[in-house]
């Protein structure tokens, strides 16, 4: 694996993102962060969609989780999409109507997150 | 009836972004602003700027109909459906078939239209009253909002499965007097507009004083309170007694725009006990426990609210100061109803 990982995070909780920003950085992947929606969308266009996988976080200003996995699942199908959520069952069962591809609650440990990346990037792009 | 939204403040760019990026997706909105600030508009830009262009878009108010007849405005219904039902009639649904339904006053919908409306979301199909055939509908649904409807859910008015289907895309309108740079705009394209319909009476621009006063004035009303002021102006034809009519109204209201929260409460006590009005003294709901509760709650709300002030409401901050979780910070604020002063729904401005 010469290249590292390109991940987009996307949490209007700056600590979360943070935390996550620090701690997926430490293990060597290239982390790009918004804090909304829109501006994470806007970086993906910008980036013509090139991102290995994107976190995203499902209550959100303008442009919901829920919102952003619809529209990276037409735009982009191949990008794999984790859902992090603490707002309970509907807004999950919204992520997995709109293919999330995970569905993670919060709190989670920052292990398990690493080894759910790991699992979905060493799946061949071959879904949709 | 094609409006541009006019202003050039960052929320109404912001907004402008948000169209241009949502427009294709047909994904449900939620536009939540108060009374006048142009939801109308906001859904109106977002139909034109999208594919759906061209076909219809229907508009219903479901504050404006009792219960039973937004039903059937919305559904529709069989002939003999009901007494008076002679013939059939078309849904909103039906008719807004491949284009837009704008629900204007969503918060005002009743618990079990909620729940149809829900349906249709899911399964995209209806049954109008009296027949048991559903009917597909592939209808953009954007709905618009004046009140709080998270604080609907809390008291059980609104449903939480159907507030977050709705809630894919949130597109908030902050109040005029929060973004003054637009008003010289929204005057300039009104006057404009207005003196090309009338040719009598026609609208002079406002000088640079009264413009400065007008940016001043606290719009109440919104762009609905502007555009009301310019009609009015055309009868009146003098800016100076427009202005000097806005500030006399204002005045008395000015105590309605929310005042600083301080830490002080002087005789807590006192106000609490007042608080209690039906549960005086002599009351036989008067407890010691009631009143810590409401002591406590009131305590409570002043000391975050203080804080959130001081911090410009960044909730990360005023969590490590307060030293509770985020997570509690975000309950309390919900739980106590703790209104952030601008009225601010969209966290990222």
């Amino acid at each position: 694996m010469g290249k590292s990982n390109k991940l987009l995070i996307i949490d209007d909780n700056e600590e979360v993102l943070t935390s996550l920003y620090e701690y997926l950085s430490q293990k060597k992947y290239q982390v790009i962060s918004a804090s909304n929606g829109l501006d994470g969308l806007k970086l993906l266009d910008a980036e013509k969609g090139e991102f290995d996988l994107i976190i995203t976080d499902l209550v959100m200003p303008n442009i919901s989780g829920v919102g952003v996995i619809s529209i990276v699942k037409k735009k982009y199908p191949t990008i794999p999409v984790i859902a992090i959520t603490g707002w309970g069952e509907h807004p999950e069962a919204l992520a997995t109507e709109a293919n999330a591809d995970i569905v993670l609650e919060k709190p989670f440990e920052l292990s398990e997150l690493d080894k759910l990346i790991a699992g979905l990037l060493s799946t061949p792009k071959s879904k949709i | 009836m094609k409006i541009p939204l006019i202003g050039v403040s960052q929320s109404i760019e912001r907004i402008r972004e948000l169209i241009k990026h949502v427009a294709n997706t047909g994904l449900n909105v939620v536009i939540s602003g108060e009374s006048g600030v142009g939801k109308e508009v906001v859904a109106q830009n977002l139909y034109l700027n999208s594919s759906r262009r061209g076909k219809p878009f229907v508009k219903v108010n479901c504050a404006a109909l009792p219960e039973g007849l937004l039903e059937s405005e919305l559904f529709g219904y069989e002939r003999g459906a009901f007494t008076g039902a002679e013939r059939k009639k078309r849904g909103k649904f039906e008719l807004a078939h491949e284009g837009v339904l704008f629900l204007d006053e969503i918060g005002d919908m009743s618990l079990p239209l909620q729940a149809k409306l829900l349906h249709v979301l899911q399964s995209g199909e209806f049954a109008p009253l009296g027949s048991e055939k559903e009917i597909k509908t592939d209808t953009w649904v954007i709905a618009a909002t004046n009140q709080e409807l998270e604080q609907h859910i809390k008291n059980g008015k609104f449903r939480e499965d159907l507030y977050y289907r709705l809630n894919i895309i949130k597109i908030y309108i902050p109040p005029l007097r929060n973004r003054p740079e637009d008003i010289p705009s929204l005057l300039d394209y009104y006057i404009e507009s207005y003196n090309s319909q009338f040719d009598t009476n026609q609208l002079a621009k406002p000088s640079n004083r009264i413009m400065e006063k007008l940016m001043a004035y606290h719009w109440p009303g919104n762009v609905r309170e502007l555009q009301n002021l310019l009609r009015r102006m055309m009868v009146v034809g003098d800016w100076e007694e427009i202005v000097e009519e806005l500030s006399i109204t204002a005045n008395p209201q000015r105590s309605s725009v929310p005042v600083k929260p301080t830490i002080e409460s002087s005789s807590i006590v006192a106000d609490i006990l007042k608080l209690q009005g039906e549960n005086s003294t002599g009351s036989a709901s008067f407890s010691l426990k009631k009143i810590k509760k409401k002591t406590l709650d009131r305590v409570e709300k002043e000391v975050i609210s203080y804080i959130l002030d001081q911090t410009g409401w960044n909730r990360s901050k005023a969590a490590k100061i307060l030293k509770i979780s985020y997570k509690t910070l975000l309950y309390k604020i919900t739980d106590l109803n703790i209104i952030h002063p601008m009225n601010s729904h969209d966290k990222a401005d």
